[in-house]
């Protein structure tokens, strides 16, 4: 009892310095529970949504031109699949559309027709409009409910496509629970009508945007869809590889989790250096009272006290703080559950069951308390070294025998200076647990900081690293027409500073290596203005090539090797010039030149003209103007469809329709067409039509680029806050025990003279020396986890930001010295009184 | 005539004990002059220590005014009353005070270079007044743990005088001294008295007080007998320990 006396009576007199305790592990056991409890959930949300939806679990997208009934009949027979069905659907990547307010957006966009959904999984509706007002639609749509929970559409809303600058209007119907295709990453699938179906293939008709043969099926978890691939390319003797999008429940749940388990990732982290941080504190705290306490210790033992329940009596007094801190953390967990549903639901787009999964919050703060007793019995077993009378003598580790550490007679400069790093010496271990301390904590504000200034602008550092110019206008030709003659006349509108013959973006595929990847073309890459390489060069000759990073590093290719390229059953080799990063198809982009990839493809010929605008041009309105200046695009014709007109017009608008099906899915490029009604002749020709289609990145960078940097931006603060509160409470503690320690010690340098001013000065001089080396350490280490974080996560290379980290470092410093400074303020409480005798 | 150094005017100090007021000075006057060897004495809890932490600046009067060479130190701020101290008064404990983590010459320097920056002067200064009182080379390395009573007392004088403070205040300053080692601190008290130095000492010792040139007693929270004495020397010791006695006796001791 009288033990248990003894760490009430510590708790009561250290107040601030148990709720310290209380806040860390507060703080850990939150963050664990939150970590431990989402881990599993996520896990769980996305396979029961699998098994409500009844949808299957893999889907491969065949280009429909290159598709051989060999493909399904080598999946049926050759491998252990259920459920197999054949399906058409549209795929179109960064199809353009409206956002809900009317702004541009893109998305990869899959359209499908109910009959083919019932095929694909069980169609579950979820918020709908009724059966007789759909039937009333003229351009009904079904969105995954995605749109509903993260986008907040509602039910008879307009949900708009955009081709080329027109809208197409689709009524939203309903939302629908879905398996696969419903990720930022790998797209939506929408059910539309059949009339519309019809249409929309008649739209989407390019090599990123067309008809696709859909195999849908389940296959077990060791189905690989390379070797499928492979078998299929061996089978029909075609480059197979370049011409399939993949679907699975592994690949659907890292599109839609990668983000989730990155900011897992990073509050487990935050919760370690919280723990640490705690765990430090504890030592620390425990150190300083056995010193503070130790005549008491000495009396407890000449009383008979053995040191095992004096040590109970520190351990004790931290049960009783980490089990209030644990218990506060756990409740603020289970209290924080809905919002973390909230915004799980918000980034994968899923229903997600609200449970706050009681069992790991427990799980968790008894992780808390059993590290915290561990640390305290660690510490507090100290004891048994003072008998009796080495503690009533305050210990012999209070004697000093060892070497003056920077004698005042040899050293020079401010005495407050030359005393707080002179007292550094007797604070050894402290330093120790205080570097490992600052040294977490460093690394996770640099990166915090680092992380920070990346996003501050929005989306403009990620675009910096999509290893591909995003700031232009794609006009992509018709057929036939010359792209260096276009270029040369959009070269001269007084909105456009410079435009660019390329290509656009085709696939081709390494030999040795699965899946495919774009192919970046520049006739010179000196053009190019956000292709930024990492190490060597860009191709300069038609035997070159740079890779993206992360092919670079998976296939273990190195700058100087020859790789195989292959391209419709053609291959060529290249030597490797260089890497840069890529986060455009995961970093496995090949960057040729013209030449370069005509060896591949010996018909290719250039069509994309890239067009950059000065800086304040309005995208859309060039997009118009340009449209307009051209005798607007081919894929405007079918828009016709979408609207009423005059009988005249109707048929001029067919007869472009008919033209643009010509010439961008037939390859024509010229017609002349006349149609009679009575006496009245109604002629035309394909002359007028220039360009194909207008495209930029600006709505596939809203939609998976603009949510990640907002979200990185706003963690990166939550985080630096968190840490830096984190540090204040430990080096408040810190300084605020060395105080308490050192009361008599300070007492008497009051009585010489030192102001309290003189003190506070010297005890945060004292860790300086600590916080700066910390600092260091912390900045050095930050720099290789930041460049491992970017390459693992967006397969970039991240780009060392020296000046930043040394302008954090300098702040980081200071805030430590105002800090230790503020928390030794305890000093000012000591009265020179103390030292009477009477 | 012998200048005035250090003044009360109703100098008051009381403290709360349980909610009780007790009262330990009360409108004290007091002039200590320059070049005294002043010693309070009293019974205990007459409030020796109290007055000595207020006449130094170590702690503030409840009411009245402390006037040091001319100025008004009652109503200085903590800091204000440091930076004081430093350059005007030099303190001896009884307990002695060194800072257990420094040498022997640290402790001396730490005193010295709050208020004097030659850091070379300071050091052969340092050395030459512990080398005055008993101490050599080897001892100034020596942490306090490794010295005894009487050498770490002398280190605490030299502390105390490095800054060459124009009040040496001492309390007690052979209380916890044998009486071997109390004779060799009072012999260089009196050795630093006699080279000029002013001393304001608080005991209840005879043979510590036998000292000074001057002895106040203090009772009931005020100066009740002032009675001067020759300078020191062991020539006449039985003389002074009469002349001593009979007004201690006086006074109720």
């Amino acid at each position: 009892m009288k033990i248990i006396r003894l760490s009430l009576f510590n708790l009561r007199k250290n107040k601030r310095e148990a709720l310290a305790i209380v806040f860390l592990t507060m703080i850990t056991t939150m963050m664990l529970s939150i970590y431990a409890a989402n881990n599993s959930k996520i896990e769980k949300v996305f396979r029961e949504s699998f098994e409500a939806t009844g949808s299957v679990n893999n889907m491969l997208l065949f280009d429909k031109e290159r598709y051989h009934n060999e493909y399904r009949r080598i999946l049926e027979n050759e491998y252990d699949v259920e459920r197999l069905t054949e399906n058409n659907m549209i795929f179109a990547i960064a199809a353009d559309a409206l956002e809900k307010d009317g702004s541009d957006i893109s998305y990869n966009l899959t359209f499908v027709t109910e009959r083919t959904e019932r095929r694909l999984e069980s169609f579950n509706k979820d918020e709908s409009l009724t059966d007789e007002e759909i039937r009333e639609l003229l351009h009904p749509v079904w969105l995954p409910v995605y749109f509903s929970i993260v986008k907040g559409y509602m039910p008879g809303d307009t949900f708009t496509v955009v081709k080329s600058g027109k809208e197409y209007p689709f009524t939203v119907a309903g939302f629908y629970e879905t398996g696969l295709m419903t990720s930022d990453g790998y797209g939506f699938k929408l059910i539309v009508s059949e009339e519309d179906y019809d249409l929309l293939s008649l739209l989407y008709t390019s090599p990123t945007e067309k008809e696709y043969v859909c195999l849908a099926f389940d296959a077990p978890e060791d189905f690989s869809s390379e070797e499928y691939i492979g078998r299929c390319a061996e089978s029909s003797g075609e480059d197979v590889s370049s011409g399939v999008e993949t679907y699975s429940y592994s690949l659907e749940k890292s599109g839609e989790t990668v983000f989730i388990e990155m900011f897992l990732f990073l509050i487990i982290f935050l919760a370690l250096v919280t723990l640490i941080s705690a765990g430090f504190m504890i030592r620390n705290k425990i150190s300083n009272d056995i010193e503070d306490q130790m005549q008491r210790i000495g009396v407890l033992e000449a009383l008979g006290y053995r040191s095992k329940e004096i040590s109970a009596a520190y351990l004790f007094e931290y049960v009783i703080t980490g089990g209030i801190g644990a218990v506060l953390g756990g409740m603020l967990a289970a209290a924080l559950t809905p919002a973390v549903n909230y915004a799980i639901e918000k980034i994968m787009g899923r229903r997600t069951c609200g449970n706050a999964q009681i069992l790991n919050i427990v799980f968790s703060a008894l992780l808390v308390i059993v590290f915290v007793t561990v640390f305290a019995l660690i510490k507090a077993a100290s004891i048994k070294k003072y008998p009796p009378v080495a503690a009533l003598r305050q210990g012999i580790g209070t004697h000093h025998f060892g070497r003056n550490i920077l004698p005042l007679e040899k050293s020079r400069g401010d005495i407050n200076l030359r005393l707080g790093l002179k007292g550094l010496g007797g604070e050894l271990k402290s330093a120790i647990g205080m570097a490992v301390c600052i040294t977490t904590a460093g690394i996770a504000i640099l990166l915090a900081v680092v992380s920070f200034a990346f996003f501050k602008d929005g989306t403009k550092g990620l675009e910096s690293m999509l290893g591909t110019d995003v700031e232009v206008e794609m006009v992509k030709l018709i057929a036939g027409v010359d792209p260096y003659s276009f270029r040369d006349e959009a070269a001269a509108l007084p909105e456009v500073r410079k435009a660019v013959v390329t290509y656009e973006m085709e696939h081709i595929s390494k030999k040795g290596s699965d899946g495919y990847g774009s192919v970046i073309i520049f006739d010179d890459f000196s053009d190019s203005e956000n292709i930024y390489i990492a190490e060597g060069r860009f191709p300069e000759h038609d035997n070159e090539v740079v890779l993206g990073l992360r092919r670079m590093n998976n296939e273990n290719i190195s700058v100087g090797d020859t790789v195989t390229l292959v391209s419709k059953g053609i291959e060529k080799n290249y030597i490797v010039t260089g890497y840069c990063s890529s986060m455009i198809n995961g970093g496995t982009s090949f960057y040729l030149t013209s030449e370069g990839y005509r060896r591949l493809d010996v018909n290719a010929r250039p069509d994309l003209v890239n067009i950059y605008l000065n800086d304040g041009v309005d995208e859309s309105a060039f997009e118009e103007k340009l449209a307009s200046l051209y005798g607007g695009t081919a894929k405007d014709a079918v828009a016709s469809k979408w609207s009423e007109s005059s009988l005249e017009d109707r048929i001029l608008m067919k007869a472009k329709e008919k033209i643009a099906v010509m010439l961008t899915r037939y390859g024509v490029t010229s017609v002349d067409w006349a149609v009679r009604i009575g006496d009245e002749m109604i002629t035309g020709n394909s002359r007028g039509l220039v360009i194909n289609e207008i495209k930029s990145w600006r709505g596939m960078i809203k939609s998976q680029i603009e949510p990640i940097a907002i979200t990185m931006r706003n963690f990166t603060v939550l985080a630096a806050v968190l840490i830096m509160l984190i540090v204040a409470v430990i080096l408040w503690i810190i300084a605020s025990t060395n105080v308490r320690r050192q009361r008599r010690s300070l007492g008497i340098m009051k009585s010489m003279g030192y102001t309290s001013k003189d003190l506070m000065k010297q005890i945060a001089l004292r860790f300086m020396p600590v916080t700066v080396v910390s600092v260091l350490i912390a900045s050095v280490l930050s720099v290789y986890i930041n460049k491992i974080f970017w390459m693992i996560s967006f397969a970039t290379v991240a780009e060392t930001n020296v000046p930043l980290i040394i302008i954090t470092d300098i702040v980081l410093i200071a805030f430590c010295y105002m800090v230790t400074y503020i928390g030794a303020g305890r000093v000012k409480k000591i009265p020179v009184t103390e030292l009477m005798t009477e | 005539m012998v200048s005035s150094i250090l003044k009360t005017q109703k100098l008051c100090k009381s403290f709360s004990n349980g909610g009780v007021q007790q009262h330990v000075i009360k409108n004290l006057d007091l002039d200590i002059r320059e070049g005294d060897f002043t010693v309070i004495m009293g019974a205990s809890g007459s409030g020796k220590s109290t007055l000595l932490y207020a006449l130094s600046g170590m702690d503030r009067p409840g009411m009245g005014k402390v006037i040091f060479d001319g100025k008004e130190i009652q109503d200085f701020s903590n800091d204000e009353l440091a930076v004081f101290r430093r350059g005007n008064c030099g303190f001896v404990f009884q307990s002695i005070y060194l800072l257990e983590n420094q040498t022997v010459l640290d402790n001396v320097l730490t005193a010295a270079l709050i208020v004097q920056k030659n850091s070379q002067e300071l050091v052969a200064k340092a050395k030459e007044l512990l080398k005055r009182v008993g101490l050599n080379e080897d001892d100034f390395v020596k942490y306090p743990n490794q010295l005894s009573g009487g050498e770490a007392q002398r280190v605490g004088i030299v502390r105390a005088i490095i800054n060459d403070p124009r009040i040496l205040f001492a309390d007690e300053p052979t209380g916890q001294l044998n009486s071997s080692s109390g004779k060799d601190v009072l012999d260089i008290f009196t050795d630093i008295h006699n080279k000029g130095q002013s001393i304001v000492m608080v005991t209840h010792d005879l043979k510590t007080a036998l000292r000074g040139t001057r002895i106040l007693y203090l009772k009931d929270g005020g100066i009740v007998g002032d009675h001067a004495m020759r300078p020191y020397s062991e020539d006449d010791e039985k003389e002074r320990r009469n002349d001593l006695t009979a007004f201690l006796e006086e006074m109720g001791w």
